[in-house]
C-alpha cells in the first residue's frame, strides 16, 4: 500500500465538534483538506481524537454547500440570488421596516455555539448596538443555561471548576445525565482510563449506557432512575450523607455560610428524601442510593461530570444546584480530582455563555440592570444601551405566536429541527415577517426564511473557542470561506448595513475588545494563546497564564451557597394514553442535528436515528426488533424503527436526534426548565404503535419515509 | 393556550402565568419573606418588561388569577421596588 501522500500545507486548529475541544492539524493538497491529524501537544486531548474529528470534516465541501447570498419576498417564492451588498441592504431595511411597525423589541438574534467567541461576541453587539435591544440569546439556552445559572447560584462561577486532566487525581467519578464515551469521546476515554486506575465509578443515568456498562468501564453503582426524578435522586444522596453526618463541616463552616447549611440540611434531611421513599418513587433499590452516597462522600476525591440529563429538565436549574450543594457538603471543590463540571455538547457552548450572548447578562455573567457595568459597554460603544433584560429565544418563539415579534437573524442554528415542540417552532417561523438565517447549508429553520447569508465553516476562519474546561483555544483558517466572508465578518457587514460604524481588521481585535470589557478574559489575546497553546479563563493579572482549577482559595463571592432545591415533579407525566417516558441522546459517531456529520461517510456508522425499546414494552405492542413504529406523544407525531434493548428499563424508550427525518422534535413539549426555560427534551410521554406494513411508504426506504 | 392575537401582551398571559408558578415553586422552600423576594429578583432581572407588565395587568385585571399567592406578591412588589435593588445570583436577598 502506497504511503499516504506529502501534505503540502498544515494548520493547527480547534475541533468544532464537542466540547472538549481537541486540537487538530488539518493537512491540505491543492487547497483542499485531506487530513485531520490529532495534535500531541493539545492540552486538551494529548494527541487523540475520535471519530468525528478525525474523519467529518467532508461537509464543508459538500455538493449542497450555499455559496452566494440569496433572499426572497415570501417563503413560498424562489430563493434569488443576490450580491452581499444586496442582502445586507435587503435584511437591513426589513429589520427597520418591521421595528417601525412593531416597535424596537420586535425584532432580535441567536447566536451559535458552532461559532467562534468573536463571532458569538459580535451577534450579542449586533443585536445591542443595530437593534437597539436586548433580544439576544445564544444556543446554550436549549442545552446548559442552567449550568450557567445553578453554578453561579451555588458556587459564583457558571463553568466546569476543573481542567479534564484533574480526573487523574480523582478516586471517585460520579456521572449524571451524561455518556462521555459517545458524546465527549476523548474525555471519555481519560475517564475510562482513571477507572481502569481503580477509581470508583457512580453513574446516574436511565439508561446503560456505554459509560455505566462496557468492556474497559463497568459502573460501581449505577442508579438507573426514572427520567424527571434527577431531583429526587439526587436530594436523597445529600439525605444520606448529612444523616449518617458525612458531611464536611469544616469546609462548610470556612467557605460556605453555616445558616445556609443548616437550612438546607433541614430540607435534604426530611424523612420524605429518605432513599426508602425516593428509591421506590424513582425506580431504584434504597440500598443503592445509599451506597453511592458513602462512597461519594468518602472520597478522598470525588468529582462530578454532568450533560444533559440535569440541564434539560423542568427543574434543571435545581438539578445542577443540587451538584453543587452536594460537591458543597462534602468539601469536594478546590483542588485537583474533585469539583463540578458540565460536559458541553458543542464546541463552543462555554464561548457562547462567557461572550455575552444573553438577554439578560453582559459577558462575564454581568447584569444588563447593573448600571456601572452597562457603563463600561457604552463608554466604548459610544452608544447609549436598553436597560431592561430582553427575550430568551422560547420567549421569542412564544411572542411570536402571540403576533408580537416578528424578525430574527439566526446564526448556524437550526431552531426548526433542533427546539423542542416542533409544531409550535414552525408556526412560530411562519408567523415572522423576516427570517435571516446564516449557514453553510439550507437547513430545516431556512424553509421559513427570507434572507440566507451562507456562512464559513470552522475550517475556514480565524477565531477561538472556549472549551467545557474554559480552554480558550485557536481556531485557524486552514482554507478560505467557501462563500467569501468569515462570519464574523458577515455579521458586521450586518450591523454595518443597519447604520452602525463598526471595523475590525482581523478576528484578533474583537478578542481584544472581549478582553477589554471583560474581566474573565482580561489577560486573553491572540498573541498570549499562540504562545502558550490554550490558556484557561480566568486570565489576568493575578493569572496572567490562565487558571486550572478555580475556588481553591475562595468562591467568586467569597463564600459558596447552599441552595434550596425542593423537588417538584414534571408537569409531563403518563398516563394511560401515553404511558411511556421517551428520553433523548446522542451516538458517538453523529453530532447534534448532524447538519455536518450526515454529510460525512460517517453515515456508514449510523445512518439513521432508532427507537430503543425493552422487549416487554414491545411485547405488549406486539413490536418486534426492526419494525417501523409510530411515537405519540401530547404534542405530535413521528416514526421510528424500533430496536429492542435493554439499555432502557421497561416504561422507557430512546432515541438520537441527529436525522431531520425523525422528527425527534415533532412529540417533545414546550415544557421548559423553571430559570432559563431550557426545553424538558429528556421527558416526554408517549405511546407506540406499530405502523402496519403497507401503510407507510416508509417500509422499504427508512431513511426517508419520515420527511 | 390563548388564541393567537388575543390581547396586547407580548406573550399569551397564560403562559406567563405558568412560567410564574414554575419560579414560585423554587422559591417555595423558603421562608416567608424570602420566597416573595426571591421570585421579585427573578421576574426583575430575567424577564423582558414586557413580559413583566402583561403579568402585571394580568394582576389588575383578575387580582392575579392563576398565581399562588407567593408569586401574586412578588409581582406586586415589583412594583414596591422596582429596580432600586441590584441582580444578584443565589439565594433571596431578603
Amino acid at each position: 500500500m502506497p504511503n499516504p501522500r506529502k501534505p503540502e500545507r498544515s494548520v493547527v486548529t480547534t475541533c468544532a465538534y464537542c466540547g472538549v475541544g481537541c486540537g487538530f492539524r488539518a493537512e491540505t493538497i491543492g487547497g483542499e483538506i485531506v487530513r485531520m491529524i490529532p495534535w500531541k501537544e493539545g492540552k486538551a486531548n494529548h494527541g487523540h481524537a475520535c471519530v468525528k474529528g478525525r474523519f467529518a470534516f467532508d461537509y464543508y465541501r459538500a455538493a449542497d454547500r450555499v455559496k452566494k447570498p440569496m433572499i426572497r419576498g415570501s417563503i413560498t417564492e424562489p430563493w434569488r440570488e443576490v450580491s452581499w451588498d444586496a442582502a445586507f441592504a435587503h435584511a437591513a431595511s426589513e429589520l427597520k421596516r418591521i421595528q417601525a411597525k412593531y416597535g424596537r423589541g420586535s425584532v432580535g438574534a441567536v447566536s451559535s455555539s458552532r461559532c467562534t467567541n468573536e463571532e458569538i461576541f459580535l451577534m450579542q453587539k449586533f443585536a445591542r448596538v443595530a437593534l437597539r435591544n436586548n433580544n439576544i440569546d445564544n444556543c446554550s439556552r436549549i442545552c446548559h443555561s442552567p449550568t450557567q445559572f445553578g453554578l453561579s447560584a451555588t458556587l459564583g462561577a457558571g463553568a466546569a471548576s476543573q481542567h479534564f486532566d484533574s480526573i487523574l487525581q480523582a478516586n471517585v467519578i460520579l456521572v449524571v445525565g451524561a455518556n462521555p464515551t459517545e458524546g465527549h469521546p476523548v474525555f471519555g476515554s481519560l475517564l475510562k482510563r482513571r477507572v481502569r486506575e481503580g477509581a470508583k465509578l457512580l453513574v446516574i443515568d436511565p439508561r446503560r449506557t456505554e459509560t455505566a456498562d462496557s468492556a474497559h468501564c463497568r459502573a460501581d453503582v449505577h442508579l438507573a432512575l426514572k427520567p424527571g426524578t434527577n431531583v429526587a435522586v439526587l436530594n436523597s444522596l445529600a439525605h444520606v450523607i448529612v444523616t449518617e453526618n458525612l458531611h464536611a463541616e469544616r469546609f462548610i463552616a470556612e467557605r460556605c455560610h453555616p445558616a445556609e447549611f443548616a437550612q438546607w440540611k433541614a430540607l435534604v434531611g426530611d424523612p420524605r428524601y429518605a432513599p426508602e421513599v425516593v428509591g421506590p418513587e424513582a425506580g431504584l433499590d434504597p440500598e443503592d442510593i445509599r451506597r453511592a452516597a458513602r462512597i461519594y462522600a468518602k472520597g478522598p476525591n470525588s468529582t462530578i461530570y454532568y450533560g444533559l440529563g440535569v440541564t434539560e429538565h423542568s427543574q434543571g436549574s435545581t438539578g445542577v444546584m443540587c451538584l453543587g450543594n452536594l460537591a458543597l457538603s462534602v468539601g469536594m471543590l478546590g483542588r485537583e480530582g474533585v469539583g463540578v463540571n458540565p460536559l458541553r455538547g458543542q464546541g463552543n457552548v462555554q464561548g457562547g455563555s462567557c461572550l455575552g450572548s444573553w438577554p439578560h447578562m453582559f459577558t462575564g455573567y454581568r447584569f444588563v440592570t447593573d448600571d456601572a457595568v452597562r457603563a463600561t459597554f457604552e463608554k466604548d460603544w459610544k452608544l447609549e444601551l436598553d436597560p431592561e433584560p430582553g427575550l430568551r429565544l422560547p420567549n421569542m418563539f412564544d411572542a411570536a405566536v402571540a403576533g408580537t415579534f416578528k424578525g430574527i437573524y439566526i446564526q448556524g442554528e437550526d431552531p426548526v429541527q433542533s427546539d423542542p415542540n416542533q409544531n409550535h417552532i414552525v408556526a412560530a417561523m411562519a408567523a415572522m415577517e423576516c427570517v435571516i438565517v446564516q449557514d453553510l447549508f439550507l437547513n430545516e429553520t431556512a424553509k421559513y426564511a427570507h434572507v440566507f447569508l451562507p456562512g464559513s465553516s470552522s475550517l475556514e476562519k480565524n477565531g477561538t473557542f472556549t472549551n467545557a474546561e474554559r480552554r480558550v483555544s485557536m481556531v485557524r483558517k486552514v482554507v478560505e470561506p467557501l462563500a467569501g466572508l468569515e462570519d464574523w465578518q458577515i455579521t458586521v457587514r450586518l450591523i454595518n448595513a443597519m447604520g452602525y460604524p463598526l471595523h475590525y481588521d482581523h478576528a484578533s481585535q474583537v478578542l481584544d475588545e472581549v478582553a477589554r470589557l471583560s474581566p474573565a478574559y482580561g489577560g486573553m489575546s491572540f498573541a498570549l494563546i499562540e504562545r502558550e497553546g490554550s490558556v484557561q479563563w480566568p486570565c489576568g493579572p493575578d493569572a496572567p497564564l490562565g487558571t486550572e482549577v478555580l475556588h481553591t482559595k475562595t468562591f467568586p463571592r467569597g463564600k459558596a451557597n447552599f441552595m434550596l432545591t425542593g423537588y417538584v415533579a414534571t408537569s409531563e407525566r403518563t398516563d394511560e394514553r401515553f404511558p411511556l417516558l421517551l428520553t433523548t441522546g446522542r451516538i458517538l459517531s453523529q453530532y447534534n442535528v448532524g447538519t455536518q456529520t450526515r454529510r460525512t461517510g460517517n453515515v456508514a456508522w449510523y445512518g439513521e436515528d432508532v427507537l430503543d425499546v425493552h422487549q416487554v414494552d414491545a411485547d405488549a405492542r406486539g413490536i418486534r426488533d426492526g419494525d417501523l413504529v409510530a411515537i405519540t406523544s401530547r404534542y405530535g407525531e413521528t416514526q421510528l424503527r424500533a430496536r429492542i434493548s435493554d439499555k432502557v428499563n421497561p416504561g422507557v424508550c430512546y432515541t438520537t436526534f441527529h436525522f431531520a427525518q425523525s422528527k425527534a422534535n415533532a412529540v417533545t413539549s414546550n415544557l421548559s426548565d423553571w430559570a432559563t426555560n431550557c426545553p424538558e427534551y429528556k421527558v416526554t410521554a408517549v405511546e407506540l404503535a406499530k405502523v402496519p406494513v403497507g401503510k407507510s411508504a416508509a417500509a422499504a426506504t427508512p431513511a426517508e419515509v419520515r420527511a | 393556550m390563548s388564541a393567537p392575537g388575543k390581547g396586547d401582551a407580548v406573550i399569551h398571559v397564560d403562559v406567563l402565568v405558568a412560567m410564574a408558578n414554575q419560579i414560585g415553586d423554587f422559591f417555595a422552600p423558603y421562608p416567608p419573606g424570602q420566597r416573595e423576594e426571591g421570585v421579585r429578583n427573578h421576574l426583575r432581572h430575567y424577564w423582558d418588561p414586557r413580559m413583566r407588565e402583561a403579568l402585571l395587568a394580568h394582576v389588575d385585571a383578575t387580582g392575579g388569577a392563576g398565581l399562588h399567592a407567593h408569586v401574586l406578591a412578588a409581582a406586586k412588589l415589583l412594583r414596591a421596588a422596582p429596580a432600586e435593588k441590584s441582580a444578584y445570583a443565589g439565594p433571596p436577598k431578603a
